[in-house]
């Protein structure tokens, strides 16, 4: 292989320098001369009929600019489904849901103008339970949807029932997960200027600005052209800004156009965790036949998911974990059953790994649980099952890389699996989950497409202007973009210049979501780059009179491979190129379209992904039995990431997966009252792990070289979250023998859960 | 009702007209433009608004603009002098502390807070320190990694 001088290294972060100092620029920093400040009136009921409005009131404080109602915001809109409209008019579905909306020239003004808006509701019947949701006679929620079932994605690969018959036993056993939040540091928050020329600029903290631009354009009837999206650094989405568009984005440009002043909204901290989506609650059963040797014979997993009010990602969360758990072991009979369904409670979107670290909890659970009954060794037995390089998966995922096996036996070895099974301690356990997800994905129904654009100028001075589809959400893509751009063009790092999140300025792209950045994003760069390199090698070899194949850059300079002494810079090649008769500039672009394929709309089967990372980890954890108050002692966390490009970055991202995983697993949890309204929306009352409760984390980079990615790069931020409970789950077991199969696991219930076993223990 | 304060800030002083229920963090960022403090929760449970006042890390959330009268204020904008940046943050830009970078500059004060009392923190006493700091992205391995290098940084071994 080919030296590499930027790839693969641990270089420090293309922003660090800028965010350290407190000058990188966040939306939530932006303040406009003249602005003002919105706000929504929110519904107190889960579901409720509208029946009158009254505005006057807050219409005629001292400050209120502007007051609107639905009928002002006509656009209805949606990820999966177009299923909502910003201000209701006819009724509201949760708690929550928005009917009014103002501007005021200070926030303070804003929320005493909402206290003057009156609405009269009748209230209806609700349901908050997704099982009670789907019986015949539950209230309806949308009008046609029967049983308040909004999507029903299936997988029928194979024969399960055959697979069952075939096998020496089969069980089955239920799970559930929680709601949890993504908790992005920097609130949620947008500002619509609107100019006299009609056009829109739109200051949005999104994951993929350029689709915005597309829905907004949609909605508003104006040219994209004339709509401006501009994402500056974010601070962390983890999927909530993946999400097309919440009512306040179109609420804050109706204001601004109605104002014609700038309108700034903003989430307070109460507002970010319950109405900017969440994890979505599943409730799944996993029903796996298995041979006495262990061999998994098939799968059916059955998963409801409690959607809430309104759809957003949530048929596709839903459809998500059912691919993946079909990509993971060898069987080929597969049956999936999702349920998307409707309740009166606020809504779930994307979150870090879509539904897949919830689908993996049940099955690699179950999976434990299996090897428990049956006396196996929990990792053996996944050793025996896992898919392997080459492998045609039940879910039609082709694997080109597969580092599963070397992840399993990586965290094994870490966590000292084999000594600490053979010498238990008491009260001590030990317990393994591994896991997949996708690199960029063609799971949209309908959509046929999973690309990334880049373009590329190389200036008078050699240096480089990159501009990206791909917004840098924390994840440290534009660094790792900012590599392949450097390694491709032979150009020092510190020479490119990289930017992304302006719709004027950047290529369209399908936005930071799905694990893709590195790769797709990667793949759409190294294009660009390899264009631009060519369009510099041909001018320099016109120059030197040598063939461009004879002809290498490093260091900005460009060296006939043949007589290296003989050279001259990329400036110069440039300049030469550019200020002659005919001349041209080196400006490259690329636009990859991952190859991957959609699903058959019958079987659910499709190679759905370029790509695919596996992922183990393994927890140890002392559990005392007098409190069920658990201390883990070490995560060991392995990643096939095909290559890494960052491994520094790369590390970062799985640290912090497993962080977002043990609080997943044991503390983080949205929890709802009777009508959907959120009684812990503090920070201190959400409980994410602190740094005092984070536990040492090894990370093992496996580096598989996958065929397609750039320099065998695939994705990395998912992968890392999942596997985390699961791990825990039977750590937990492993310690003090009980399961807990519905997340979190908390003190409280191991110690119920002990409780129950003993007096099950006298009895029996 | 307003009342005039004296902020030294960042060695610069503002004598400013201020609404007696302001916060100092509305001062800072609202008033003063300097939004380099950040603002996660308002509510003194993220820490991400940290600033030093008397060299004391607050959560700037939880200051009264009026209180700070005639305090020395410090943010994140104070710490690089003539260009150069503090050792503390050279340590968090190196050693991969940053991701989004919404919790640095809080958590960059509160190190320095920190290192200033104890220039010798064990692992314990930095995670105690940064305890009150939220970060969501890092897992909190290569914040604690960057304070222990700051620290030999400023020890100057």
């Amino acid at each position: 292989m080919e030296e590499l001088f930027f790839v693969g290294k641990d270089i420090p972060r293309v922003d660090a320098r800028t965010k350290a100092t407190g000058e990188a620029i966040y939306t939530v920093d932006l303040a406009f001369p003249n602005m003002l400040w919105g706000q929504m009136l929110r519904s107190p009921h889960p579901h409720a009929k509208i029946l009158n409005i009254d505005t006057s009131r807050a219409e005629r404080l001292s400050g209120v600019k502007v007051v609107i109602t639905g009928r002002e915001t006509p656009f209805v809109f949606g990820v999966s489904h177009m299923d909502q409209t910003p201000l209701q008019t006819e009724k509201v579905r949760y708690v929550g849901d928005p009917v009014a909306a103002v501007a005021a020239v200070d926030l303070d003004t804003a929320e005493e103008a909402l206290s003057l808006i009156k609405v009269d509701y009748e209230p209806l019947p609700a349901v908050f339970d997704p099982e009670e949701a789907m019986k015949e006679g539950a209230p309806i929620i949308h009008e046609g949807k029967l049983r308040n079932i909004a999507a029903n994605p299936i997988y029928n690969i194979g024969d399960v029932e055959a697979a069952f018959k075939e096998a020496d036993d089969v069980f089955e056993d239920r799970f559930e997960t929680q709601r949890v939040a993504h908790v992005c540091p920097e609130p949620h928050n947008c500002v619509a200027v609107w100019d006299h020329s009609g056009k829109l600029t739109f200051y949005y903290c999104s994951q993929m600005p350029s689709v915005s631009r597309v829905q907004l354009s949609k909605a508003f009837g104006i040219p994209e052209s004339k709509i401006r999206v501009v994402t500056n650094n974010v601070g962390g989405g983890f999927g909530s800004r993946a999400t097309s568009k919440f009512p306040m984005d179109f609420v804050a440009i109706v204001l601004a156009k109605k104002s014609g002043r700038p309108v700034k909204i903003e989430c307070t901290r109460a507002e970010e965790f319950i109405w900017t989506t969440f994890r979505h609650k599943f409730i799944m059963t996993v029903k796996t036949g298995i041979k006495k040797d262990g061999t998994i014979t098939g799968r059916h997993i059955t998963n409801i998911c409690d959607n809430g009010a309104y759809c957003d990602y949530g048929p596709v969360v839903t459809n998500v974990g059912g691919a993946m758990q079909g990509t993971l072991y060898r069987f080929m009979n597969y049956r999936y059953d999702g349920y998307t369904v409707y309740t009166n409670l606020p809504y779930g979107g994307a979150m870090r790994g879509i539904g897949n670290p919830q689908v993996h909890f049940a099955g690699e659970a179950q999976l434990n649980m299996i090897a428990h009954r049956l006396g196996m060794d929990p990792l053996e037995l996944r050793l025996k099952n896992a898919v392997r390089t080459g492998d045609e998966t039940a879910s039609g995922a082709v694997l080109k890389s597969c580092g599963l096996t070397e992840c399993l036996e990586g965290v094994a070895n870490k966590i000292g699996w084999k000594g600490k099974r053979a010498n238990p301690k008491p009260n001590r356990g030990v317990g393994i989950a591994c896991g997949v997800h996708f690199t960029g994905v063609r799971l949209s129904p309908g959509i046929d497409a999973d690309f990334a654009g880049a373009t590329m100028v190389v200036n008078d001075d050699g240096s480089v202007n990159l501009a990206t589809s791909c917004v840098d959400i924390g994840s440290g893509s534009s660094t790792a973009l900012t590599q392949i751009a450097a390694e491709t063009l032979g150009i020092e790092m510190e020479k490119i210049n990289t930017i992304f999140g302006d719709t004027e300025t950047c290529p369209m792209g399908w936005g930071s979501r799905a694990s893709r950045n590195t790769a797709i994003g990667g793949m759409a760069v190294k294009k660009a780059a390899e264009d631009a390199r060519a369009q510099i090698l041909k001018a320099a070899g016109e120059k030197m009179e040598v063939h461009p194949d004879d002809l290498g850059i490093r260091n900005s300079t460009v060296f006939v491979k043949s007589a290296p002494s003989r050279s001259m810079s990329v400036a110069d090649v440039v300049r030469f190129n550019r200020y002659r008769k005919n001349g041209q500039a080196v400006m490259a672009k690329a636009h990859w379209d991952a190859p991957s394929t959609l699903a058959d709309k019958v079987t659910g089967r499709g190679n759905f992904s370029m790509a695919f990372s596996f992922g183990a980890k393994a927890i140890e954890v002392e559990v005392d039995p007098g409190t069920g108050q658990m201390n883990i002692i070490e995560v060991a966390a392995a990643q096939d990431l095909g290559k890494a490009i960052n491994p520094l970055g790369a590390i970062g991202q799985i640290e912090g997966g497993v962080h977002m995983g043990l609080g997943f697993a044991m503390s983080e949890e949205i929890v709802l009252d009777e009508v959907g309204r959120m009684r812990n929306n503090y920070l201190l009352d959400y409980r994410m792990p602190t740094a005092l409760d984070m536990p040492p984390v090894s990370s093992i980079l496996v580096e598989t070289d996958d065929p397609i990615g750039p320099f065998g790069a695939k994705g990395v931020g998912e992968m890392a979250i999942i596997s985390t409970p699961d791990a825990l789950m039977a750590a937990v077991y492993d310690a003090v023998g009980v399961w807990i199969p519905d997340l979190p696991i908390t003190p409280e219930k191991i110690l119920l859960a002990l409780k129950k076993k003993k007096a099950a223990e006298k009895a029996g | 009702m307003k009342k005039t304060v004296k902020l030294v800030i960042n060695g610069e002083t503002h004598i400013l007209e201020v609404e007696h229920r302001r916060t100092l963090l509305e001062v800072i960022r609202d008033d003063l433009r300097l939004t380099g403090t950040k603002k996660m929760c308002g509510q003194g449970e993220c820490g991400s608004c940290t600033v030093l006042m008397d060299g004391l890390a607050v959560n700037a959330c939880l200051v009264l603009a009026l209180d700070a009268d005639g305090k020395r204020i410090e943010t994140i904008e104070g710490l690089a002098q003539d260009g150069k940046l503090h050792p503390i943050q050279e340590a968090f830009i190196e050693k991969g502390a940053i991701q989004c970078g919404f919790c640095a500059p809080g958590m960059i004060l509160t190190t320095k807070a920190l290192l200033a009392k104890n220039p010798s923190p064990t692992e314990v006493e930095i995670k105690t320190a940064i305890a009150g700091n939220f970060c969501r992205c890092t897992g909190y391995a290569r914040i604690v990694d960057a304070i222990q290098s700051a620290a030999v940084r400023l020890r100057g071994e």
